[in-house]
């Protein structure tokens, strides 16, 4: 039971590393743009793509494929900010409605270019940590959650300690105040998309080789991913870490102990209940929920 | 003239806040916007920091155009606008604040020395400058938000209804402190509904009424008139 428990810890460490990076992604988005990014989840996927696209059919090496996913990616974010969130800054509604639009071309354009079968990357390694009989940690898994680790933390060093982290953080808690001061909604906006679309895409390339990529991958993730920051509070990076492993938890026991479809019905009535008490979430703040 | 407003008109939609609005700044003075409320004076302030867009009219800064310019271009030529309800940064530090009104500066030394001067003029900020800026009353808020001003080093100071919502001994304070500012050689835009108060800081005021300017004059003429003393001193 001990090692059945510490398995299933392990899975969900997993799951809450790729869960995080897509939320943070989008709740910083949300913070400094103002608007819901609908197309996030294609962003993981786009991301998972590069993967397939440089590193299994071109064969370069992995580390060089998930660089190159995570700029494309952020990259892809910088257009999206200047194609259809900045002409509807005043109207978050149509910037909803926009990313709506582009996440549908995003997964035509991916069934175009690589067809709808499921895509399977071989694996980089197929090393595995042996801790005991029952409980093993494939060193992809865990490069994965250390990737995850790293890249938070340089995140959260980024909007702490440098000059335009604190701009981003200003402009997420009152942009016209930050404005004021200086700060150019443009530039902290096509900051805050681009790091937000590429932990999008370093998501998704972290990701691919364990799980089949396909056009409608993003789903799932972007389900997720709302659930996480609606219940952290829809403005705080914080919450969205926290709530990430919380609910990685909670999701993947559930799912070890009875199965999947009862661990999404508990994920969203843990969202209603969060919802019903604290209708800010666990870590939001009054003023911009 | 240090600021001119030529014939300035915004509209929201198809509501018209300010029409016609004239108003000029020499350098060194303070010069007060009165009126009720929803007379158009935060609009005129906002109008002049780039927030709102301007219906006709134009704006001019220090000799040069400035009304097409995005906010962020008109505080980098030297314009620090104190908002209407505070609007600190909740959720960061007194001292990220503050180093947030300088967010536009390059030169570090300097950049610390104003620091230290704002420190100086405010100890209370001194005290708390590692603590959350949302856990500061009213008035230590408002100390806040004008040494934030004062970091971008401004040329000319917009301020608007700095006394709202304290307790008159803190109005005091910040009177006295509006006062020494210009002193010191920065131009202020006064916006107050305590005509009191802005009147008796004040070189030169306008009175708004309904978007409009209604009146105009050296502060303590129109602190004599019959007509500011009915509708806005209460006497």
């Amino acid at each position: 039971m001990v090692e059945l428990l510490a398995q299933t810890g392990l899975n969900a460490l997993y799951a809450a590393s790729y869960t995080a990076l897509v939320a943070v992604g989008l709740v910083l988005i949300f913070g400094v743009m103002g608007v819901i990014n609908f197309a996030h989840g294609e962003l993981f996927m786009l991301g998972a793509y590069a993967i397939v696209a440089v590193y299994a059919d071109w064969n370069l090496p992995y580390l060089v494929a998930v660089a190159v996913g995570m700029a494309f990616v952020g990259i892809v974010g910088l257009g999206m900010e200047r194609a259809f969130f900045r002409p509807l800054r005043d109207n978050p509604l149509g910037g909803l409605v926009a990313s709506i639009g582009f996440l549908m071309i995003l997964q035509a354009l991916a069934s175009m270019g690589f067809g709808v079968r499921m895509e399977h990357v071989p694996p980089v390694t197929q090393d595995v940590i042996v801790i005991s009989e029952k409980v093993r940690l494939p060193v992809f898994r865990l490069a994965v959650i250390l990737a995850a680790v790293v890249l938070l933390a340089s995140l959260w060093a980024f909007l702490t300690k440098t000059r335009f982290g604190w701009a981003l953080r200003a402009s997420a808690q009152d942009p016209e105040a930050a404005a004021l001061q200086g700060i150019s909604i443009n530039q902290t906006a096509r900051i805050a998309m681009f790091i937000g679309a590429a932990l999008a895409g370093v998501a998704g390339a972290l990701t691919a080789p364990l799980i089949s990529v396909n056009p409608h991958m993003g789903h799932s993730v972007i389900v997720t991913a709302f659930i996480v920051i609606i219940v952290g509070g829809i403005g705080s990076l914080e919450g969205a870490v926290i709530v990430a492993v919380a609910y990685a938890f909670v999701h993947t026991f559930v799912t070890t102990f009875f199965d999947g479809v009862i661990a999404d019905i508990v994920g969203l009535l843990l969202m209603l209940v969060v919802l019903i008490v604290k209708p800010t979430g666990l870590f939001g703040s009054t003023d911009r929920a | 003239m240090l600021l001119e407003l030529r014939a300035v008109a915004v509209t929201y939609g198809k509501v018209s806040a300010i029409r016609d609005i004239s108003l000029k700044v020499p350098d060194g003075q303070i010069v007060t916007i009165i009126g009720s409320n929803g007379a158009g004076k935060t609009t005129t302030l906002r109008a002049i920091s780039g927030l709102t867009r301007l219906r006709e009219g134009e704006i001019h800064f220090a000799g040069e155009r400035i009304d097409h310019l995005d906010p962020d271009r008109i505080v980098a030529r030297g314009i620090a606008h104190v908002p209407e309800g505070r609007r600190i940064f909740p959720d960061l530090t007194v001292e990220e604040n503050l180093r947030t009104g300088a967010f536009l500066r390059r030169e570090r030394e300097t950049v610390e020395r104003d620091l230290d001067a704002v420190y100086d003029r405010f100890p209370l900020l001194l005290e708390r400058r590692t603590q959350l800026a949302k856990t500061m009353s009213g008035g230590e808020q408002q100390m806040l938000v004008i040494g934030r001003a004062l970091m971008a080093k401004p040329k000319l100071l917009l301020m608007d209804e700095p006394s709202m919502g304290l307790a008159p001994k803190i109005v005091e304070d910040i009177a006295k402190i509006i006062g020494e500012i210009n002193a010191q050689g920065v131009p202020v835009i006064l916006v107050e509904q305590n005509a009191e108060l802005a009147l008796e800081l004040a070189d030169y005021a306008y009175v708004l009424e309904t978007g409009s300017l209604a009146l105009e004059g050296p502060a303590d003429e129109l602190h004599d008139n019959e007509h500011v003393r009915a509708a806005y001193l209460g006497i």
